[in-house]
């Protein structure tokens, strides 16, 4: 294959380092007959998509495999589709600039509902046939992974293969059985059904979905022998032997996340009731504090880059941060390389720990209280008191920030008008507490920024089963809200509920909704997560034209007894947990974190042998 | 504490990353080189440097300039060899060496800058042509050239966003290289710094407004030459020793 000519189109698109491929610690190989090549495709623009730590890391260990050949693709702006639609550029990998429509392997990783239309259009831009039954013996094979993969229902008739959880081991397992039988004899359909015997794989095709009249599911089962009923998802037992990449492409451009992302545990021991994260990742898996030691020593030589992050659900709960901290800082501090800690709780120890950071580089500070009453953080199960808040308020505002954030939900399940007065409560709280400090030590110009985000029911929460509200319910809270709030040093900010609607349909939606997709894709519709590209009207005349109530995914409750299109997958924390945890809720009833006491989430049963 | 200047060239593929991408590419070469850089004060420390102009996205450049604080003195070669070492392919130091402590800034001091201008005509065209072209260009006492005013920060914008200058004092020379077929290859000699900067794609736009020439409109390809520090109708390099006090 020939590389494609694409300098001229170069000279046309804005940013178009976006699309030279050859990145400080970027792949280049010499690509022979037993060469299995793989696509790596981020449905988003290259900033959005080189900021995935995911993809760092698969992308390293495939290409450490001689056999295979990993390469990136993310979506092109659309200027760059533009100009590549009016020259017959197809899709290529960036690496080779190879169009990616020869390559053995497609994979997607699937981070946020609204990019389903994104991936359809690159399919698309790459001359694939969308629909897995429209692809031929010798077209790539779809693969897809990431936490939306856990329920890919709405994309499963495009999809060949999904990956269900931690991907390290399973991707190589399922390229090796590749490789073996195009030595022995390839055909597709074999192929598929000897990797459904591999854990964590899962062949939507090979399942027959029947629903009741009503439109919910009725039955989904296996059309062949030994296809497993159930797949479970899959986890790397210890993040201290599996793989890590030790050098990490350095792009060329300013990404959202450009640094050092250091991943320091896996799981969460939280439980908090609306995040999904928090259940799919389970259980709770550290990485030794000699290994990450090892890897900031070999990252920082290789990329030259001046902050690591510490990654993981709440930077807090690392039972060896603060000497990890202390050795970085002494280590990395001459060179100013600074450290970053995102999630961090509201605790003093962590607070103790970002003012020594602070000391290398200054970075912002953001509290996520998620709700604004003491009941409604009950709800859901948040762990955390406005005392808390208060002072680590106190303690920040004495430190000289005068810049902080607080993230809130709104829509919540249970959620009145007055837990929405309580976010003004707690934000006016915050700023009184900014003026009983004294003006020496405070800093000047205090902004609170309180940003509200409409909430969206997810799969395998406890929330799972809960309506979302609906957009004139939305409205109206951020309403009230916004013209409560009002105050000097405070922005709201909050966004049009309308994708958070579409999000919650394709999050929890069923295989009805791939003729939306392709229908969406059709008109147009792509960079849904983008406000400047997201047209909801269009999406409603989709909706409609199909003749399918979007309402009915987003804001219908579901019974315990419904069958859930994704009921047929196992991420290891068992329904009865779920339910158990939704009728807490109703109660505002807190359930302890894990290492308080094991609420009995079944993952101890289903990955650990007992202990987490 | 001594300053290191470099001349480097930006070319190939390099050429699409701007000008800030290129500050990030040196602020990390320069750390995974472990050069003895000297940083800023305050809340995020960066390398202490300094380019003599910010080159365009597409503008390739044998001519670039850049100086760098140590905290200890540095042979010039060893520096070059270092940083080269762990720059991308398309960007190379070719020259480096320590420069007075009293040296002014690179950006205070360029006046000028030469560029190869490649084109591609619309119409086959003959030497002749094209010369009348740039002589009727040249001949002209006002170039103007419409800019839009740079809108300041909280400032609403008003009719008089526009301002007209007159670009013609700032072109020194244009000649034509070679013609080969529909390539044409100019060589131009304009006004660079904070005094005065002149892009030669704006030279190309007045260029083919002004006469007859009319060219394709993305084929046009640029490389700077050199920059130039202009005294006593001399033209100095930044590296010349006798460039760093004027």
């Amino acid at each position: 294959m020939e590389r494609l000519q694409i300098d001229s189109l170069l000279y046309r698109v804005e940013k178009p380092a976006r699309y030279l491929g050859n990145e400080l610690n970027s792949v280049h190989k010499t690509v022979d007959e037993n060469m299995v090549r793989f696509a790596f495709c981020f449905p988003d623009i290259y900033e959005i998509g080189m900021s995935h730590l995911g993809m760092q890391i698969l992308y390293h260990l495939l290409n450490r495999q001689k056999n295979v050949f990993c390469e990136r693709v993310f979506a092109p702006a659309t200027d760059m589709e533009e100009q590549m639609r009016s020259s017959n550029i197809p899709l290529f990998a960036l690496e080779s600039r190879q169009p990616i429509r020869n390559f053995d392997f497609i994979g997607f990783t699937l981070q946020y509902e609204l990019s389903y239309t994104n991936i359809l259009n690159m399919l698309d831009l790459a001359g694939v046939p969308i629909y897995s039954a429209d692809r031929e013996e010798e077209d790539p094979i779809i693969v897809v992974g990431g936490p939306c993969a856990y329920n890919c229902e709405p994309i499963a008739d495009f999809v060949d293969i999904a990956v269900l959880g931690e991907a390290e081991e399973v991707i190589l397992e399922v390229i090796d059985l590749y490789s073996k039988m195009r030595k022995e004899g390839y055909n597709k359909f074999e192929f598929l059904k000897k990797a459904t015997l591999i854990d964590g794989i899962y062949v939507p095709s090979f399942y027959d979905v029947v629903y009741n009249d009503n439109g919910t599911v009725k039955t989904v089962t296996p059309k062949y022998e030994h296809v497993p009923g159930t797949i479970r998802k899959r986890i790397v037992e210890s993040l201290d032997k599996v793989f890590y990449p030790e050098e990490i492409i350095v792009p060329y451009l300013n990404i959202v996340h450009d640094r050092i992302m250091l991943e320091i545990f896996r799981g969460c021991i939280r439980g908090c009731r609306f995040c999904q994260a928090g259940f799919i990742y389970r259980p709770v898996r550290e990485k030794s504090f000699d290994r990450l030691r090892e890897l900031a020593e070999k990252l920082v030589s290789g990329t030259g880059y001046d902050e690591i992050s510490l990654a993981s659900l709440s930077t807090s709960d690392y039972s060896e941060l603060e000497k990890t901290v202390r050795h970085l800082m002494e280590e990395y501090g001459d060179k100013k390389i600074g450290i970053s800690l995102p999630s961090l709780r509201l605790d003093s120890f962590s607070l103790q720990i970002i003012k020594e950071i602070q000391k290398v580089r200054k970075t912002g500070l953001t509290f996520a209280p998620e709700a604004g009453s003491q009941r409604l953080r009950d709800v859901i199960n948040k762990g955390i008191t406005e005392e808390d808040l208060i002072n680590a308020a106190k303690d920040v505002f004495q430190s000289g920030w005068n810049n902080i954030k607080l993230y809130f939900m709104i829509g919540l399940p249970t959620e009145t008008d007055e837990d929405i007065l309580g976010i003004r409560d707690l934000v006016f709280k915050v700023v009184d507490e900014y003026y009983r400090v004294p003006k020496e030590q405070r800093g000047k110009r205090l902004n609170v920024t309180a940003s509200a985000s409409t909430f969206v029911p997810k799969p395998f929460t406890p929330f799972q089963w809960e309506p979302q509200s609906t957009l004139e319910e939305i409205y109206a809270k951020q309403k009230l809200l916004a013209s409560n709030i009002k105050r000097k040093n405070i922005t709201l900010d909050y966004h049009d509920p309308k994708t958070s609607l579409l999000e919650a349909v394709f999050a929890k939606g069923d295989r009805k909704l791939s003729k939306v997709l392709e229908l969406a894709l059709k008109e147009g519709c792509k960079f849904d997560g983008w406000i400047e590209h997201f047209d909801f009207d269009k999406w409603m005349a989709v909706f409609k034209k199909v003749n399918i109530d979007p309402a009915f995914y987003a804001n219908r409750r579901q019974g315990y007894d419904e069958i859930l299109p994704w009921d047929h997958i196992d991420v290891g924390v068992s329904k009865e947990f779920l339910i158990r945890e939704n009728e807490n809720s109703k109660q505002a009833k807190t359930t302890p974190n894990c290492r308080v006491n094991c609420a009995g989430c079944g993952i101890n049963r289903a990955f650990t042998g007992g202990i987490c | 504490m001594a300053i290191m200047r470099s001349r480097f060239y930006k070319k190939d593929e390099m050429v699409f990353v701007s000008h800030l991408d290129l500050i990030r590419i040196f602020e990390r070469a320069i750390r995974r080189a472990n050069i003895p850089v000297a940083y800023t004060q305050g809340f995020n420390p960066h390398p202490i440097m300094a380019f003599a102009t910010a080159l365009g996205v597409g503008v390739a450049s044998e001519g670039e300039y850049i100086d760098i604080q140590l905290t200890d003195n540095m042979n010039g070669e060893l520096f070059m060899d270092k940083l080269n070492d762990v720059l991308p392919e398309g960007l190379k130091i070719i020259e480096s060496r320590i420069i007075a402590d009293k040296a002014k800034s690179l950006m205070s001091i360029i006046c000028s800058s030469t560029y190869l201008v490649k084109l591609k005509a619309k119409e086959l065209l003959n030497e002749a042509d094209i010369k009348q072209c740039i002589e009727n260009l040249l001949d002209r006492e006002e170039i103007i050239e419409v800019k839009q005013k740079r809108q300041r920060r909280g400032r609403r914008s008003s009719d008089s966003g526009f301002k007209q200058i007159n670009i013609r004092p700032l072109i020194k020379n244009i000649e034509l290289v070679s013609l080969d077929k529909y390539e044409v290859l100019l060589k131009m000699h304009l006004a660079a710094g904070s005094r005065g900067n002149l892009k030669p794609e704006t030279v190309v736009q007045k260029l083919c407004e002004l006469t007859d020439l009319s060219i394709e409109q993305y084929e046009t390809r640029v490389k700077r030459l050199d920059l130039f520090i202009d005294k006593d109708n001399e033209f100095l390099t930044p590296l010349d020793e006798d460039a760093w006090n004027i």
